[in-house]
């Protein structure tokens, strides 16, 4: 047992980062506008079956990371303006029902284009393969996904932090009404926002398509994930999103170790604990849904 | 221009009347003439989620019988027809489904389903409505086993036929340390069984057993565990989507160099979805579109199925395909042979009946457990096609006859009580 904790551990961590990149766009959408995106996972699979088209298509991986996803936030904008804006001054409710109803049209609409079978999308030589280290070998391209987080986050960060924009971003989430009659558009900063989201599940889903397999249900596999690593995190916490993404890795491979067949139950038994020490989540605002 | 107002009052009435037929109020009368006309059988598939590929190959399977059954007059002179519901791999919904099929379509039989757990509810719905139902697709043991009905056949393998069928061929090939990873229901549970069973007679050991949750889609954390434990090894008994992550990551983790793979059975379809470094190994085989060892040589019938099949839909057959044909033609031919569409009548003349069909050699739904008995072939995975199809991923190795790797009539007659009304 002892010499599985290590490679566990680590195999957790660099699972955890995964789970924190799909966690941060879900919740960037959460804080601003109230709206629950059920259909970020189909934005994953959108994203991971336009990198596979323009890999077939001979563009570069390294370019594809970043044209994928920047295609689907065209896709996303589009949807935000023409779908989920109209709700925003509705409960959360209505555009969780009408988000579960585009990831279930989205579905059909990949099996219609891409098919019902999967289809093999695998990462560049270069990050293929699995390299030593030391007390396991693992693979590479596991490395560069936490990788990727890292520069993720850093750029997020700064985002928020250092531009304007990202600012006002903030301010919103604290006070809509003020920041607009400050004279800002808040219509832009909405589908900036929900953009900005839809970027980072466009990121996870091409990344999420070299680790796993590509099929029209693959991202609708890694919401419940997410989901619940917004609720360990706290909502209305970015950051909370990174160490609830860290939690859930550890728990799932920790289980696994003990009793493999409950490692899908962890998430959801550490889930109850958080909630029931502290309802919010660990490191949440209160109150954020009324 | 002139133009017709509709007045609020016979809006009303058409909304109502729209409603009324939207809602399938009419299906309630009795519809003159048609009942008369075609025999409606019920197909119960997967259309969304993880078995979707596999419930439309089996539908294409399907409705090839059934086409080649009404060119040529369909059955007692009547047309045959397809009643398709999506069972959503949910054996709550597809019971569901199976009693709207038989009390309001009128279906004379039940056939179709891919998880073995939604065939087990089909299975124990048709027996109360006393309806047939031929499981076309759906693996566990149960079905013809602890679970049998009168009423119900099982076309492809049984669990136990893939695992004594790849046992026994990869025991030659490796050592007798087996590492599984097993998907955690009834399906992956009867894999489990049959293995060891097939362990215990060449005297190996299980040096690993991970349960893995049904639509896992991260095996990084039990790969893990692989290393440590040495196997000589490693059986794959996850299907779907799940073969597909559990192979690619296996790659990823550089185990697919390091360990012998391979499992009771492989399908095209989560095959065509992996890269090719990532296929590999020995794999139970159902049936296979290119090979003389499934086809047989000489069978016009089977080389003219996959040649029609391909112009049809575009893409090769897969096993799906064929249970699905099998199962649409035997259930067809034997409501003409009797001339009824009585569950009891078609379940009699189904019963060792042998019959040459779309492979090599000649079957029968044995009359003990109505279990199809038919070959089983075990396969080397080409990574890459061969030249000039790179489709053609199977290289076919061995072929079992069905009396060696399915449990005997006596130890079938030990769990299972047809028990006819």
């Amino acid at each position: 047992m002892i010499e599985h904790l290590a490679p566990q551990l680590f195999n957790g961590l660099v699972l955890g980062a995964f789970y924190a990149i799909v966690a941060l766009g879900l919740s960037l959408i959460m804080n601003l506008t109230g709206t629950i995106n059920m259909a970020h996972g189909s934005f994953m699979t959108l994203a991971g079956y336009l990198a596979y088209t323009l890999v077939q298509r001979g563009v570069p991986f390294w370019f594809v990371l970043i044209a994928a996803p920047v295609i689907t936030v065209l896709v996303g904008v589009f949807v935000e303006r023409g779908l989920v804006r109209p709700l925003y001054k509705r409960e959360p409710f209505y555009s969780l029902l009408m988000t579960f109803g585009l990831s279930l049209i989205a579905e059909e609409i990949f099996r219609l284009i891409w098919g019902s079978n999967g289809v093999p999308f695998s990462p560049p030589a270069a990050l293929a393969g699995a390299a030593s280290l030391g007390f396991m070998s693992f693979p590479i391209f596991r490395i560069f996904i936490a990788a990727v987080l890292i520069v993720a986050i850093v750029a997020l960060a700064l985002f928020l932090t250092r531009t304007r924009f990202g600012l006002r971003l903030r301010a919103a989430v604290q006070d809509t009404e003020m920041i607009a009659a400050l004279g800002t558009n808040t219509q832009v900063l909405y589908a900036v926002n929900f953009g900005l989201g839809i970027f980072l599940a466009g990121i996870a889903g091409v990344l999420a398509a070299g680790m796993l397999g590509l099929s029209p249900t693959s991202g609708n596999a890694l919401l419940m994930p997410a989901f619940v690593t917004v609720i360990i995190g706290g909502m209305g916490s970015l950051f909370g999103s990174i160490v609830g993404g860290m939690l859930i890795g550890i728990a799932i491979s920790m289980t696994t170790l003990f009793i493999p067949a409950a490692s899908e139950v962890s998430m959801y038994v550490l889930m109850a604990i958080v909630l029931l020490v502290r309802p919010r989540g660990l490191f949440g605002e209160e109150g954020i849904f009324g | 221009m002139a133009r017709t107002v509709l007045s609020r009052r016979s809006f009303v009435t058409l909304a109502g009347a729209g409603t009324a037929a939207a809602f399938g109020i009419p299906a309630y009368l009795p519809r003159i003439g048609e009942a008369a006309d075609t025999i409606k059988i019920g197909l119960l598939e997967p259309y969304t989620g993880v078995y979707a590929g596999p419930g439309e190959n089996e539908t294409n399977g399907f409705q090839m019988a059934v086409d080649a059954w009404n060119k040529r007059g369909g059955a007692m002179g009547r047309k045959v027809e397809l009643v398709k519901e999506d069972e959503q791999n949910d054996p709550g919904v597809a019971a569901q489904k199976a009693r709207k099929l038989v009390n309001q379509d009128k279906v004379v039989a039940l056939v179709g389903t891919v998880s073995s757990a939604v065939s087990l509810s089909v299975a124990g719905v048709s027996n109360s409505l006393n309806t047939l139902f031929i499981d076309s697709g759906g693996h566990t043991d149960d079905v013809t086993g602890k679970s049998c009905h009168w009423n119900v056949f099982r076309t492809c393998h049984s669990t136990w036929m893939e695992t004594h069928a790849t046992g026994y061929s990869l025991q030659k090939r490796f050592g007798k340390k087996w590492f599984f990873i097993t998907p955690d229901y009834a399906y992956g549970h009867a894999l489990e069984s049959g293995f060891k069973d097939v362990l215990a007679h060449i005297g190996g050991t299980v040096v690993g057993n991970e349960l893995t949750p049904l639509g896992t889609t991260d095996f990084s954390s039990y790969l893990t565990k692989i290393d440590a434990a040495k196997p000589d090894l490693v059986l794959v008994f996850v299907q779907g989507d799940d073969y597909t992550n559990c192979l690619k990551q296996m790659n990823q983790f550089g185990l697919l160099k390091k360990y012998p793979v391979g499992g009771p059975q492989v399908e095209l379809e989560p095959l065509y979805g992996l890269p090719p470094e990532a296929r590999g190994g020995y794999w139970g085989v159902e049936w296979y579109y290119k090979s003389e060892k499934t086809l047989g040589k000489n069978n016009k019938l089977a080389h003219a199925f996959v040649a029609d099949y391909m112009k049809r839909f575009n893409k090769p057959p897969t096993a799906r395909s064929c249970f699905g044909y099998v199962t649409a033609d035997r259930l067809i031919n034997a409501m003409a042979e009797t001339k009824s569409t009585e569950s009891v009548k078609i379940a009699h003349a189904l019963e060792n009946t042998r019959f040459t069909s779309i492979f090599n050699g000649s079957a029968y739904y044995r009359k003990e457990d109505h279990q199809l008995m038919w070959p089983m072939w075990v396969a080397k995975i080409r990574p890459n096609g061969t030249p000039g199809d790179k489709d053609d991923l199977f290289d076919v190795v061995d072929i079992n006859a069905p009396e060696a790797i399915e449990q005997t009539v006596a130890q079938k007659e030990a769990v299972c009580k047809l028990g006819y009304p």
